[in-house]
C-alpha cells in the first residue's frame, strides 16, 4: 500500500478522520453546484419565492448530502454483506406493491407503512446493483464473460424490472434494467452477448410498444415520434418543452423571466422539465454549463471506480454510476424531444425527495468505494472478514 | 498482508477487462451528453428564432378590440345611427370548458332560460376553441357588476363592455339607413379569401354587418379598422398582466354625412300616419335629398338585436309592406302627376298651349269612349286650364297629336324610367313605354309589337305601362321647378368629410325656358287658383310663399261604367293610389316634394297634398331665408276660404299642429265627398 504516502499503518484507515478527509469533497461540491443551481430554479418558477420548492430543495440536500457522508464511513464489506439481504427485501416489498400498493396516478407505485410511504422500486435501484456487484465479485473473469452462471444475474435483474414494469413504471424498469446489463458489460460480458441482447432489444421494442404498454404509454412514444399530430393533447408537453428550450436561445431570457414556465404553460415544470425551465432562462450557455457538471459527476465517479481495489466496489460504483447517468440522458433526451415522455426526472435538480435519496444513497455508496478502496473484500460467502 | 497477494492474475483479468470497458462506457455516456449538447446548440441555437415566436405567441395574446362603426348624420349633423354601449356576457370556450357548470353558475347571478342555455351550449359546441360565444347582450349595470365581482370565481366568463348600433329614431330612417345585423354564415362564406375583409372581425362575437341601405351599401367605410390590446397570458388563457405599449388602437369607421334632413323625414314619417306610401323631398337648387320616407317603417333597433321568427313574419307578411322601400323600390303609374310632363312634350313638339280642346266630360275615339274625372266636362281648354283643371280629354287628344315617343322622350328628360346613383342599392327604375320598347318586351308575341293607337290617350294621363317611383316623381318636380338644370338626386352628402359631387352639376334641360314657365304656371293654378284642383290643400299659411303642385290619381283596377270610383266602401288593397307632387316658393322654387299614398283613394288631393303641405311646411320653416321672408312684418294672409266640407270629409290626417299656423288648417279637409267628385 505505498500508493497512499503516509497511511501505511495498519488500521490508520479505519480512524474515522482519515475516512472523513478521504471523501471526495470536489465531487461533493459538484453535486452541491447542481442542487444549488436546482434550488435557484426552483426559487424562479415559484415567482422568486423560497416556497414552495426551492428551500424544501436544498434543506432535502443538505439531510442526504449528511446521509450521504455517513454512508461514506460505512465499511464496503458491510455494504457486501447487505447486497443480498438488501435485494430480497426490495424483491419481496415489490412483490406486497403488487398486492397491496397504493395506487396514484394511475399506478401502483406506493407502499405505506404506517406513516412512511415509499416506492419499493427506489430500494431496487441500489438493491440490484449491489446484489449484481457481490455476484460478479465471486465470478472469475472467464464465468462473467461466458457461462450459465450468467443466468443468474440475468434473473436478478429481470424479476424486478418484470415487477415495476407491472405497476406500470417504466421509466424505473430502465432505470434498473439499463444499469443492471451496465455491470454486467462492466464485469467482462461477451461482446456476442451484448450485441445480441442489444440487437434483441432494438428488435422487440415496436412489436413490445403496440402490445404491451398502456394506451397512454403507447401516445406518449407516437406523440414523441410525431409531436405536432395533437399539439394540445399528448404533444403538449414534448412541443412546450421544445419551446421553453428554443426560445431561450443562446443566453437565455433571464432568471425569473422565462413566459414558458412561469405562465405555466410548461407542464411539470419543477420536477420532470425542470431543465426546460433552466435551458429557458439561461439559455444554451447554462445548459451546456449544467451538462458539463454531470459530466464531471460522471466522470469523477466512474474515476473512483477505477481506482477501487476491490471488484465488488468497482462494480458497485460503476453500476451507480450508470444509474446516474441514465437518468441524466433519458430525462435530457425527453426534455429535448429525443425520446417520449417517460416519468425520469434530472438528478438533483428536479424537485422531488425520492429521486434525491436514491442518487445520494447511490453516491454514499461510491463515496464509501472511494474512502474504502483498499479493503480486501473477501469473496467467501457470508464472511464479513 | 502483502500487496501482491491481492492482484492474483485472476483479480488482474477482471480489473483490466472493468478498465476497458468503463473506458468505453464512459465514452458512451460522454457521447450520450454531447449529443445532448448538440440537440441544445440545434433547437437553442439555429431554431431559437422560431421558437421565440411560438413561444412570444404562447405568452401574448392579441385580443381583437373592434373599432366603433361610423356614424351615419343628417345634413345638419343629428346623429342617424350611433353606437351605445352594452354589456355583454360571454364564455370563452376551452379545453376543459364545462358548459354547464359555467351556465349554473351564471344563471345564480344573471337569468338565463331555458332556450337561452340551449342556445349556448350550442354555439359553444361550434365554436373553435378559446372563441368567446355570447350568452347575453344588453345587461343592465347591476347584472353587468355583479358577474364582474365574481369573475375570479369565473375563470372561462368575461364580462366586457361592447358598443352596439342603435337609431335613435327608429322608424323613420329604417329604409334609407337600413341596418346592422349578426354576420351571418352566408356573410361569412361570401367574405371568405376576400382580402379586403377582416376575417376575424367578422368572427368576432357580436360584431354585426350592414345589411340594408346606407348601412350595406357604406359598410366597409363605416366598419373602420380592428386594433388590438395586447395582453401576457398564462397557459388557461387567464390574462396576467396588460401590456398597454403594445395596444393597436382601432381606427373607428367613416361617419357617413346624409343629405336628408331628421325634422322633415321625422314630420313625414309622422304624417304619413297609418297610410302606406312614400315622401320623398328634394333641393331644387342643389339635387339634395332632404326626406326619403317609406311607410309604414319598421324599428330598425330590432333588426340589430335579431328579429325573432313570428315577428319578422309579421313584418313581412304585413299587408302594407312596412319592409319595401316604397320611395324608389315602389312602382306606382304616376296618374295626373305625369301631366305637366305631357305638356312640356307637346310644347317640345310645337302644340300651340292656347288652342283650345274642348272638354264635354266624355270622347269617342278608337271604338271606345273615354272619360274625363269631371262627368260634367270642363268645356274648352288650353294647357294651362288642363293642367290646372287636370282636364282627361286635353291630355287624351294631345298625346295622340304628339306620339308615344315625343312623351317618352320629355318622360327620360325628366328623369322617369332612369336609375339615379344615390349611392344605396334596392331603386327599381320602372318603366317609360314608347315604340321601341314594345318591339323589344313583346319578342315572343309580334302582333302586340306594334304601338295600338289606344295605348297613346293612356299614356298621356299617366297610365299603362307607364310606372315610376317617388323619388323620380320628386326629381321631375325638381327639374320642372328649377326650370334649367337636369338636377341628380344626391343621397350622401359626404363620407369622411369628403363631400360627394353634387346633384347641380349637370347639363340642362333639353326644354326651353319659356315652355318650362308655362308648365309651372299650370302647377301653381293647380294649387293657388281657387278653382285648382287642390287648391285648399295647397295653402301652406306662409305669407307669400306659396306652394305649386299637381295631384295625381293612379288607377288599380278598371271601372265598369256605372260604378262608383268612390273609395270609401272599397277594399284598402283595390283603392286608387293617390300622388302629389308639388314645389315651393313658387316664385323662386327651393323645395320640390313628391307624395304617393298606396291605395289612398281617389285624387291627389285628398291624402297627398295635405301631406305634401305640411312636410313642405317643415322644409319651409327650417330654411332660414324663407323664414326671413315669412317673418318680415306683413299682414298675415287671409284664412283660406273656409271649404265647409260637411260632414262625411275624413279628418285631415295630418296630425299635430303646424308650427306655424297661419291658416285654419285644422279644418281643411277632403274634398272627396264635394260637388266637383276628385281629380284624376
Amino acid at each position: 500500500m505505498t500508493l497512499s504516502g503516509g497511511l501505511t499503518r495498519p488500521g490508520e484507515r479505519d480512524r474515522p478522520i482519515i475516512k472523513f478527509m478521504e471523501v471526495d469533497w470536489t465531487f461533493c461540491l459538484v453535486l452541491a453546484m447542481i442542487a444549488g443551481i436546482g434550488s435557484l430554479m426552483l426559487f424562479s418558477i415559484a415567482g422568486a419565492s423560497w416556497e414552495p420548492w426551492a428551500d424544501k430543495h436544498l434543506l432535502r440536500f443538505g439531510i442526504y448530502f449528511v446521509m450521504m457522508i455517513i454512508l461514506a464511513m460505512i465499511d464496503l464489506r458491510v455494504w457486501f454483506a447487505i447486497a443480498y439481504p438488501l435485494y430480497a427485501v426490495g424483491l419481496l416489498l415489490l412483490v406486497a406493491v403488487e398486492l397491496v400498493g397504493d395506487v396514484s396516478l394511475g399506478a401502483q407505485r406506493w407502499l405505506s407503512i404506517g406513516p412512511l410511504r415509499f416506492q419499493p422500486s427506489e430500494i431496487m435501484k441500489i438493491g440490484v446493483v449491489l446484489a449484481l456487484a457481490r455476484y460478479y465479485h465471486g465470478l472469475s473473469a472467464d464465468s462473467a464473460r461466458l457461462s450459465w452462471r450468467l443466468l443468474i444475474p440475468a434473473f436478478m435483474i429481470i424479476a424486478p424490472v418484470l415487477l415495476v414494469a407491472h405497476q406500470p413504471d417504466l421509466g424505473t424498469a430502465i432505470l434498473i434494467a439499463a444499469p443492471g446489463f451496465a455491470i454486467m458489460v462492466l464485469a467482462g460480458l461477451s461482446w456476442r452477448i451484448i450485441l445480441a441482447g442489444a440487437g434483441a432489444v432494438l428488435v422487440a421494442i415496436p412489436p413490445f410498444v403496440m402490445f404491451v404498454l398502456h394506451d397512454y404509454q403507447r401516445n406518449r412514444v407516437l406523440t414523441f415520434l410525431n409531436p405536432e399530430q395533437d399539439p394540445s393533447g399528448t404533444g403538449y408537453h414534448i412541443l412546450q418543452s421544445k419551446i421553453a428550450l428554443g426560445s431561450g436561445g443562446l443566453l437565455g431570457k433571464g432568471f425569473g423571466l422565462g413566459s414558458q414556465s412561469q405562465l405555466n404553460f410548461l407542464p411539470e415544470k419543477q420536477t420532470d422539465f425542470i431543465f426546460a425551465t433552466l435551458a429557458e432562462e439561461f439559455g444554451f450557455v447554462g445548459c451546456f454549463g449544467v451538462l458539463f457538471l454531470y459530466g464531471a459527476v460522471i466522470f469523477m465517479a466512474l474515476r473512483i471506480a477505477s481506482i477501487s481495489h476491490s471488484h465488488f466496489g468497482r462494480l458497485a460504483a460503476g453500476g451507480v454510476t450508470a444509474t446516474f447517468s441514465m437518468y441524466v440522458l433519458i430525462n435530457g433526451a425527453m426534455v429535448m424531444g429525443m425520446a417520449p415522455v417517460v416519468g425520469v426526472p434530472m438528478p438533483m435538480l428536479s424537485y422531488g425527495g425520492t429521486v434525491m435519496g436514491t442518487v445520494m444513497i447511490g453516491f454514499g455508496l461510491v463515496q464509501a468505494v472511494r474512502v474504502h478502496r483498499y479493503t480486501e473484500v473477501t469473496s467467501g460467502k457470508g464472511s464479513l472478514v | 498482508m502483502s500487496e501482491p497477494s491481492i492482484f492474483f492474475s485472476e483479480v488482474n483479468e477482471r480489473q483490466g477487462v472493468f478498465h476497458r470497458r468503463a473506458f468505453l462506457l464512459g465514452g458512451l455516456t460522454g457521447a450520450g451528453l454531447l449529443a445532448l449538447g448538440g440537440r441544445l446548440a440545434q433547437l437553442q441555437l439555429v431554431e431559437a428564432q422560431r421558437y421565440q415566436k411560438l413561444s412570444a405567441g404562447n405568452q401574448f395574446n392579441y385580443r381583437l378590440v373592434p373599432p366603433p362603426r361610423g356614424l351615419i348624420l343628417d345634413r345638419n349633423g343629428v346623429s342617424l345611427a350611433s353606437n351605445r354601449p352594452n354589456f355583454r356576457l360571454m364564455i370563452n370556450k376551452d379545453k376543459d370548458l364545462n358548459a354547464e357548470a359555467v351556465l349554473d353558475d351564471l344563471s345564480k347571478l344573471v337569468p338565463i332560460d331555458g332556450s337561452r342555455r340551449a342556445r349556448v351550449l350550442r354555439e359553444l359546441d361550434r365554436a373553435p376553441r378559446r372563441a368567446p360565444v355570447v350568452v347575453m347582450e344588453d345587461l343592465s349595470w347591476e347584472e353587468f357588476s355583479r358577474v364582474n365581482i365574481r369573475a375570479p370565481e369565473l375563470p372561462n366568463v368575461t364580462a366586457d363592455m361592447g358598443e352596439v348600433r342603435v337609431y335613435p329614431f327608429g322608424g323613420a330612417f329604417a329604409h334609407v339607413i337600413g341596418y346592422v345585423a349578426k354576420v351571418s354564415d352566408r356573410d361569412l362564406k361570401a367574405a371568405e379569401g376576400d382580402a379586403t375583409q377582416d376575417q376575424e372581425l367578422l368572427h368576432h362575437p357580436g360584431f354585426r354587418i350592414g345589411k340594408q341601405g346606407v348601412e350595406k351599401a357604406f359598410d366597409q367605410p363605416l366598419r373602420g379598422r380592428a386594433g388590438a390590446t395586447k395582453t401576457e397570458v398564462d397557459a388557461q388563457g387567464r390574462v396576467v398582466r396588460l401590456d398597454p405599449e403594445g395596444d393597436i388602437p382601432a381606427t373607428p369607421g367613416k361617419a357617413i354625412r346624409l343629405t336628408l334632413d331628421a325634422d322633415i323625414q321625422n314630420r313625414a314619417l309622422e304624417v304619413m300616419g297609418d297610410e302606406s306610401g312614400a315622401i320623398v323631398v328634394m333641393d331644387i337648387r342643389n339635387g339634395d335629398l332632404l326626406t326619403m320616407v317609406s311607410a309604414p317603417s319598421f324599428d330598425a333597433n330590432r333588426f340589430v338585436k335579431g328579429l325573432s321568427g313570428p315577428e319578422y313574419k309579421a313584418l313581412a307578411e304585413y299587408e302594407r309592406k312596412p319592409l319595401l322601400d316604397k320611395s324608389m323600390t315602389g312602382l306606382f303609374p304616376p296618374g295626373s302627376t305625369f301631366k305637366p310632363t305631357v305638356g312640356l312634350a307637346a310644347l317640345a313638339a310645337g302644340i300651340d298651349p292656347e288652342i283650345r280642346i274642348n272638354c264635354p266630360g266624355s270622347w269617342y275615339y278608337g271604338g271606345r269612349v273615354w272619360r274625363c274625372w269631371e262627368k260634367g266636362g270642363h268645356g274648352p281648354q288650353n294647357l294651362h286650364d288642363a293642367i290646372k283643371n287636370s282636364c282627361d280629354i286635353y291630355f287624351y287628344q294631345t298625346s295622340l297629336k304628339i306620339g308615344p315617343d315625343a312623351i317618352a322622350k320629355a318622360a327620360r328628360a325628366m328623369g322617369f324610367g332612369q336609375l339615379f346613383d344615390i349611392g344605396i342599392p334596392g331603386q327599381k327604375k320602372g318603366l317609360v313605354p314608347d315604340r321601341e320598347w314594345k318591339k323589344r318586351a313583346f319578342k315572343k308575341n309580334p302582333a302586340n309589337q306594334i304601338w295600338f293607337p289606344g295605348e297613346t290617350p293612356s299614356y298621356g294621363i299617366g297610365q299603362g305601362a307607364l310606372t315610376v317611383n317617388a323619388l323620380q316623381l320628386a326629381v321631375m318636380t325638381a327639374r320642372l321647378a328649377n326650370g334649367k338644370k337636369a338636377l341628380t338626386p344626391r343621397l350622401i352628402k359626404s363620407v369622411g368629410g369628403v363631400e360627394q359631387p353634387s346633384g347641380a352639376e349637370v347639363p340642362d334641360l333639353p326644354f326651353s325656358q319659356e315652355h318650362l314657365d308655362y308648365v309651372r304656371g299650370g302647377m301653381a293654378a293647380v294649387a293657388n287658383d281657387v278653382r285648382g284642383t287642390a287648391y285648399r290643400q295647397s295653402q301652406l299659411g306662409l305669407g307669400d310663399v306659396q306652394m305649386a303642385g299637381k295631384t295625381g290619381t293612379a288607377q288599380v283596377r278598371s271601372y265598369d261604367k256605372g260604378v262608383s270610383r268612390d273609395s270609401k266602401d272599397v277594399r284598402w288593397r283595390l283603392k286608387d293610389h293617390n300622388l302629389f307632387v308639388a314645389f315651393a316658393p313658387f316664385d323662386d322654387p327651393r323645395y320640390a316634394v313628391s307624395v304617393i299614398i298606396e291605395h289612398g283613394g281617389l285624387g291627389g288631393a285628398t291624402a297627398g297634398a295635405p301631406r305634401a303641405r305640411e312636410v313642405m311646411r317643415v322644409a319651409l320653416l327650417k330654411d332660414p331665408e324663407i323664414r326671413a321672408r315669412i317673418e318680415r312684418p306683413a299682414p298675415l294672409p287671409e284664412a283660406a276660404p273656409e271649404a265647409v266640407m260637411e260632414g262625411a270629409a275624413p279628418a285631415d290626417p295630418v296630425a299635430g299642429p303646424a308650427p306655424v299656423a297661419a291658416g285654419p288648417d285644422g279644418v281643411s279637409a277632403s274634398p272627396t265627398a264635394g260637388p266637383q267628385g276628385a281629380p284624376r
